[in-house]
């Protein structure tokens, strides 16, 4: 039986053929054949597509596929376990896709349709800081991971874990038309390679499943990174071959790199000895047990703890928590102890200046730093997040979470009664300066309470008068609202903070807080988030993924009208460069016309309230909107914001 | 740090000091003002207190100082509250007598500047002109990053001579782009506006 040329087309393709003009080149092989003998060099190329007897008759284009590549890629990643997938669709994993949908039933994972990759890999980036494991993320190998790179970056700078599937039309042979060969790359992880933990590019289907899984256990062994896995469209597409053996190969998860017994011994004695010692904490709680184990060492030493919030490490409330007294903690230790410390070197030395950066030690001479972090493990070169070098004293290797048991022991071993006893004298006195710090929280939040624009302490305290009593979770950055959550709210759990998004890179923020809405939906937990407007301008659609899935989520918009942070810098420069200071907006204000992002919320299906610029509309706004999220829904209120 | 609050601590340390200022200290000599102007930047008293210990939001004013010599010696071999401890191996007691010399060789503020008088309406309006909402809040309540200033809690003079020469993260405003008198009138704006209630009356604060 022969076709024509015109039916040759394949069916599925009919939209990229349109659009491509070399769509003629995807013929029957016996046509290929033929056109190619005609050429000036006198060579047959070999087929394009491989013949097929059906019935005994050759030369029939194929139309279906029965058992295609993409059903056993399936089979792989759902061994892994992944609950959800986050993606933008793209044709490039469009055989997966389908597989997913079809094969894999929509279930484990399920398909979470995102507007933008940056969206799905921020979501995947906040859910994993709840649910301690990574998500799925597919993406378009080439146009979709330039547009994912971004959240990419932030994820490997805050040490989480994204599992990231490339679709790329490796084969230049089998590429349909033009799109194809834009979208397609010789090396599709190449542009990621700097800012991601592993990757691989596997030209089989048995490679694929060593490499997918071998993928997830690099991903989750800390120091926890993002991980990227090319598919190559011919792998999903055709039939798996006959005869391939194909099996998938069982995952076991390696156990987290724990410090060896001397190292940890030697930091116990020194930190038992200390007079001073200071626990300096940043990444530390992976799990709820990380945050257990933090808080049985800070009461064994009786040793104040300062928390740099890239995790929940330690209770805001606990007598120990030293943070709103960092400053003095730090200038009076002996030992500071760096436990998971992205940036050491700024809790021990402080930078000044205007025009130029001058450094100054914040410790003693003679103070004695020990180290314990995962990042002593896996370092690259390129992007510069690994920070300042700091010399310390003694050096870790090893994830701190999974040092702690070891070191809690050896503290207990060498702790004497005449140590318990000055230990409880210190103990007493950081209990009081925590008092101290708290009131002095409290009078720093009192000014301008009734002020419009609404202060972000007044948001703050509003939200949390309403939140309080449920089982909550604050899953956005408190940086740039003065940090009064962390201030002033009594954090406990580890699901209570998140951190942020740990490369600074704008545009984290709204995904990164559905993504945990998300993880926290099945636990039943009221998640909020208190959201700056410039990061959500980035990708708002991640709003419309919320409503699309029903994922409960109370967003408090702190809008401020502006990029507010580069606008303070543009207004540094014009002091700096003594030029006039009354331009600092252009190019960094949002304000004409103004949003509305109440509005931006209602056209995507979601409750959207505001914008509320008087501070007594809050409350009742805040409590309307739990009830839409505790029926299962997000909403939104745009609150018209202080500054910071 | 409010007014009242300052003035506290003021209050406080000078009856603490008062009782170990009968230590005599170790200084032998009369203070140098240009040693002491050198050590203040070396042993990092501008970082926090400014560069002519005029306060930022870090801490208070200190020119001149607020405490004789031996009680200030001793205030800060034992410091209380933020301020980190100057140990001896840091400064010595005759390098803290140059400090404090050099703290009063800055004198009080200028009784020139005192006698400007500002419009409060046009300083409303150059308080948002020249962007200082953008760290103290529209109201000068201020936030992390910046402290309250309104109502302002140093002297017209005082807050010349910091936005002049800023220390920490306050870009300076030189007189060719915000003139005496235009700071005369945001200060006079922000003596409009009132002082903040207490947080103990803030029910929400006490959650």
């Amino acid at each position: 039986m022969r076709k024509s040329q015109r039916d040759s087309v394949n069916r599925r393709d009919f939209l990229r053929a349109a659009a491509a003009s070399t769509a003629g080149l995807v013929v029957p092989p016996s046509a290929a054949v033929a056109a190619s003998a005609k050429g000036s060099r006198g060579w047959a190329a070999p087929p394009l597509l491989k013949p097929v007897v059906t019935d005994g008759e050759p030369n029939v284009e194929i139309l279906t596929v029965d058992h295609p590549g993409s059903d056993f890629m399936v089979d792989v990643l759902k061994s892994l376990d992944f609950e959800y997938l986050c993606a933008n669709p793209g044709n490039s994993f469009r055989s997966l896709h389908e597989s997913f949908i079809n094969y894999g039933g929509n279930r484990a994972p399920e398909f979470i349709t995102c507007c933008h990759e940056e969206s799905s890999v921020g979501m995947g980036h906040g859910y994993a800081k709840i649910e301690g494991k990574p998500l799925l993320v597919c993406v378009h190998g080439t146009v979709g991971l330039q547009h994912a790179s971004m959240a990419i970056y932030d994820a490997f700078c805050d040490r989480v874990p994204v599992y990231i599937v490339l679709g790329n039309f490796s084969d230049a042979a089998v590429r349909f038309g033009q799109v194809d060969w834009t979208h397609s790359a010789q090396d599709p992880a190449a542009m990621i390679r700097d800012y991601t933990k592993w990757d691989d590019n596997p030209a089989s289907l048995g490679a694929f499943a060593e490499s997918a899984v071998r993928a997830y256990k690099i991903a989750t062994t800390p120091p926890t990174m993002p991980v990227a896995l090319v598919a190559g469209h011919t792998l999903q597409e055709h039939p798996v071959p006959g005869g391939a053996g194909l099996s998938v190969p069982k995952l076991s998860i390696t156990s987290p790199p724990a410090a060896d017994d001397g190292a940890v011994a030697e930091a116990a004695r020194i930190l038992v000895r200390a007079e001073n010692p200071v626990l300096a904490t940043d990444r530390v709680a992976r799990t709820p047990a990380g945050l257990s184990a933090m808080i049985e060492l800070a009461e064994l030493l009786q040793a104040p703890v300062i928390d740099r919030n890239g995790r929940m490490n330690f209770p805001t409330r606990h007598p120990l928590n030293m943070t709103e007294h960092a400053a003095s903690t730090i200038a009076a230790a002996d030992v500071v102890a760096g436990l998971e410390l992205t940036d050491f070197w700024s809790v021990v030395n402080s930078v000044h200046g205007q025009v130029y950066p001058e450094t100054q030690p914040t410790i003693k001479p003679g103070t004695r730093l020990i180290s314990i972090t995962a990042n002593d493990l896996f370092m690259k070169s390129n992007y510069q997040d690994f920070q300042r070098y700091t010399p310390v004293d003694l050096a870790i290797a090893a994830d701190a979470e999974a040092t702690l048991p070891s070191l809690v022991e050896r503290v207990k071993r060498e702790i004497t009664d005449d140590r318990k006893r000055a230990f409880a004298d210190r103990g007493a006195k950081i209990a009081a300066a925590h008092r101290q710090a708290s009131e002095a929280q409290r009078d720093a939040a009192a000014p301008g309470w009734d002020a419009s624009p609404i202060s972000t302490a007044r948001l703050s305290m509003e939200l949390w008068a309403q939140i309080k009593n449920e089982d909550w979770s604050l899953v956005s950055n408190c940086q740039f609202i003065s940090r009064w959550p962390l201030r002033l709210w009594d954090f406990r759990k580890h699901y209570h903070y998140i951190g942020a998004e740990g490369g600074y890179g704008v545009g984290y923020g709204a995904p990164a807080s559905v993504g945990a809405a998300l993880a926290n939906r099945k636990h039943g937990r009221l998640t909020v988030s208190i959201q700056n407007d410039g990061d959500l301008m980035f990708a708002p659609g991640v709003l419309w993924t919320a409503a699309h899935h029903r994922i409960p989520l109370l967003i408090l918009m702190h809008n401020n009208r502006a990029y507010h942070q580069e606008l303070m810098q543009i207004q540094i420069m014009a002091s700096q460069h003594n030029r006039g200071i009354t331009n600092a907006g252009i190019g960094s204000v949002l304000v004409d016309p103004p949003i509305d992002y109440a509005k931006l919320a209602e056209s995507m299906g979601m409750h959207g309230e505001g914008p509320i610029g008087d501070p007594q509309d809050l409350a009742p706004a805040i409590r309307r909107a739990i009830e839409v999220v505790k029926r299962g829904d997000p909403a939104l209120i745009d609150v018209l914001t202080q500054p910071r | 740090m409010g007014l009242v609050k300052f003035v506290g601590i003021v209050c406080t340390l000078l009856t603490a000091c008062g009782r170990i200022g009968a230590q005599a200290s170790g200084a032998k000599a009369p203070g140098n003002v240009t040693s002491g102007k050198q050590m203040f930047l070396e042993v990092g008293c501008a970082a926090c207190h400014g560069a002519q210990g005029q306060g930022t939001d870090l801490a208070p004013q200190i020119a001149p100082p607020p405490l004789d010599l031996e009680p200030m010696i001793a205030y800060l071999r034992q410091p209380t509250g933020k301020m980190p401890p100057v140990p001896s191996g840091t400064a010595s007691d005759q390098q803290l007598a140059d400090i404090y010399a050099y703290l009063k060789s800055v004198g009080p503020p200028g009784s020139l500047i005192n006698q400007l008088k500002g419009n409060p309406e046009n300083g409303k309006k150059l308080f948002v002109a020249y962007g200082c909402y953008e760290c103290h809040g529209w109201q000068g309540a201020g936030a992390a990053i910046a402290p309250r200033i309104g109502p302002p809690a140093l002297s017209l003079a005082g807050l010349l001579r910091y936005v002049r020469a800023p220390t920490g993260q306050m870009p300076p405003y030189t007189a060719k782009v915000a003139s005496d008198q235009d700071l005369a009138d945001i200060y006079a704006y922000l003596k409009t506006l009132p002082p903040p209630q207490p947080a103990n009356k803030v029910p929400l604060l006490s959650q």
